[in-house]
């Protein structure tokens, strides 16, 4: 399927001028027909090594870590990526400024993934001073209903929790009235500390702290 | 490496007829030949790269919206392994692979057929932009026929529609919200590519593209080739899940 025998001499017909910059780049059949080979390949060999570490774990009861079969699977994408994007989309004889373009966005991709990656592995650290953990559960059909339902029910218990075990939340440097679901550090209190506690809480969700809850001192960051 | 220039082909007079040395405007020669660049461009040379350039900013915005799509699969996986193992094993890694094979083979397709129309070897332009059309059809006929219909019929379906009484574990309604929402807008940018290759192999058959001009299979080309790249990443990610 290629009429390549004839293309030297049309190729050749229009280059008579020969600006001095650059001509448009007729990639070989030779190579198209390689890069597809290599391409082929690559998509055998991934659904080999998927297949073989899925037997492996089944008939051998040896399981690869899921991060290696990820890193693999994920390398060998990468790869094919790459020989499309140099030899079909022709990124090695184009113009650099597309390549500039490519690879830019690259990095673009790259921090929106990298800075979502270190948001959702440093959850912990704020759900402590939201007071309300992510929960299992956000299609509402299985769990325990919508997250606000489990929210005002999570407010009502730590409400009551806090009313019993004021004492212990202040020996402790409880922060807030509301109290935690996690034990809380002894960390002492300090007003970056106290502060989100109610500046996160929804109004109408924490009950209001009575006066008898002397952890109502540390939620001003004392 | 053969390379050609379309530098001083048409244009190169700023689009005025009649003032080309080779004649661009002799109705007997085809179309590619006596194309002028548009009258904003310098000639050709500068129209293509223009062109070109537009392409790859357009492709720009299309790696940033399937990286979304990417970045809801990572976090949701990173939360709920089990459930993206257990969903995955609803697909049939087979089809994925029929699939990834198609469209691997379009890839080259297209590639060829730009270099058919560099080379004006006008038959096998299209046939190969045929080809490619025939391939995204294939490609949409597995999809919903053998796959879509199935899960439709399971109930395996996103977000509210989702019905499937039989699940492994919990959060598994995520899984199929990311299967039908990445496969989904992937598809529909299959649908979007085989009505560009309609025009294309239209324009093909009147003789429009050829070593002098051939911008339209270019451009089409490289967008398809993110179609593929796309899939390639979503084939291991949503079918080799073990």
């Amino acid at each position: 399927m290629s009429g390549s025998a004839h293309t030297a001499g049309h190729a050749a017909g229009y280059t008579p001028h020969g600006h001095g910059d650059h001509g448009h780049t007729i990639v070989p059949i030779i190579t198209l027909r390689l890069v597809l080979a290599s391409l082929l390949f690559f998509t055998v060999l991934t659904v080999f090594l998927s297949r073989g570490e899925a037997w492996l774990s089944n008939f051998l009861n040896f399981d690869i870590p899921q991060w290696v079969n990820v890193v693999i699977a994920l390398s060998i994408a990468t790869v094919k990526t790459a020989i499309v994007v140099l030899y079909f989309m022709q990124l090695k004889y184009d113009n650099p400024l597309n390549a500039m373009i490519f690879i830019f966005t690259l990095l673009t991709v790259a921090f929106f993934l990298g800075f979502t990656m270190i948001d959702l592995g440093n959850r912990q650290t704020i759900d402590r001073f939201k007071g309300v953990s992510i929960s299992p559960g956000g299609t509402g059909l299985r769990g325990d209903g919508p997250i606000t339902v489990r929210a005002q029910e999570f407010a009502r218990l730590e409400g009551h929790h806090a009313h019993h075990h004021a004492a212990e939340h202040v020996e402790r440097g409880g922060l807030t009235t509301a109290g935690f679901r996690t034990p809380v550090p002894e960390i002492g209190s300090s007003p970056q500390y106290a502060r989100p506690v109610r500046g996160l809480t929804l109004p109408g969700l924490a009950p209001a702290p009575t006066s008898d809850v002397s952890g109502g001192h540390s939620a001003n960051g004392h | 490496m053969a390379t050609i220039d379309l530098g001083k082909h048409g244009g190169g007079n700023g689009g005025l007829p009649g003032h080309d040395h080779h004649g661009a405007d002799d109705l007997s020669r085809p179309y590619h030949e006596r194309y002028h660049a548009a009258h904003h461009f310098e000639d050709r040379e500068h129209e293509f790269d223009a062109v070109k350039m537009g392409v790859w900013l357009f492709l720009a915005t299309e790696i940033l919206l399937f990286s979304g799509m990417f970045c809801a699969y990572a976090i949701f996986r990173l939360m709920y392994p089990e459930a993206f193992v257990n969903g995955s094993h609803h697909l049939d890694w087979r089809w994925g692979l029929l699939n990834t094979v198609i469209l691997l083979m379009s890839s080259y397709w297209v590639a060829a057929a730009v270099r058919h129309a560099q080379t004006n070897n006008q038959k096998w332009l299209q046939i190969n932009v045929f080809l490619t059309f025939l391939a995204g059809l294939a490609f949409l006929i597995i999809k919903f026929v053998f796959e879509y219909a199935k899960k439709y019929k399971e109930g395996l379906l996103p977000g509210k529609f989702y019905s499937f009484g039989g699940d492994a574990t919990a959060h598994e309604p995520l899984w199929w919200a990311i299967y039908w929402g990445a496969t989904g807008i992937h598809a529909s940018h299959v649908i979007v590519g085989m009505g560009l290759f309609v025009w294309v192999w239209l324009r093909s058959r009147r003789g429009h593209f050829g070593p002098g001009h051939y911008n339209a299979v270019e451009g089409v080309g490289l967008y398809w080739h993110i179609v593929d790249i796309v899939w390639i990443f979503l084939f291991p990610m949503l079918y080799l899940i073990h």
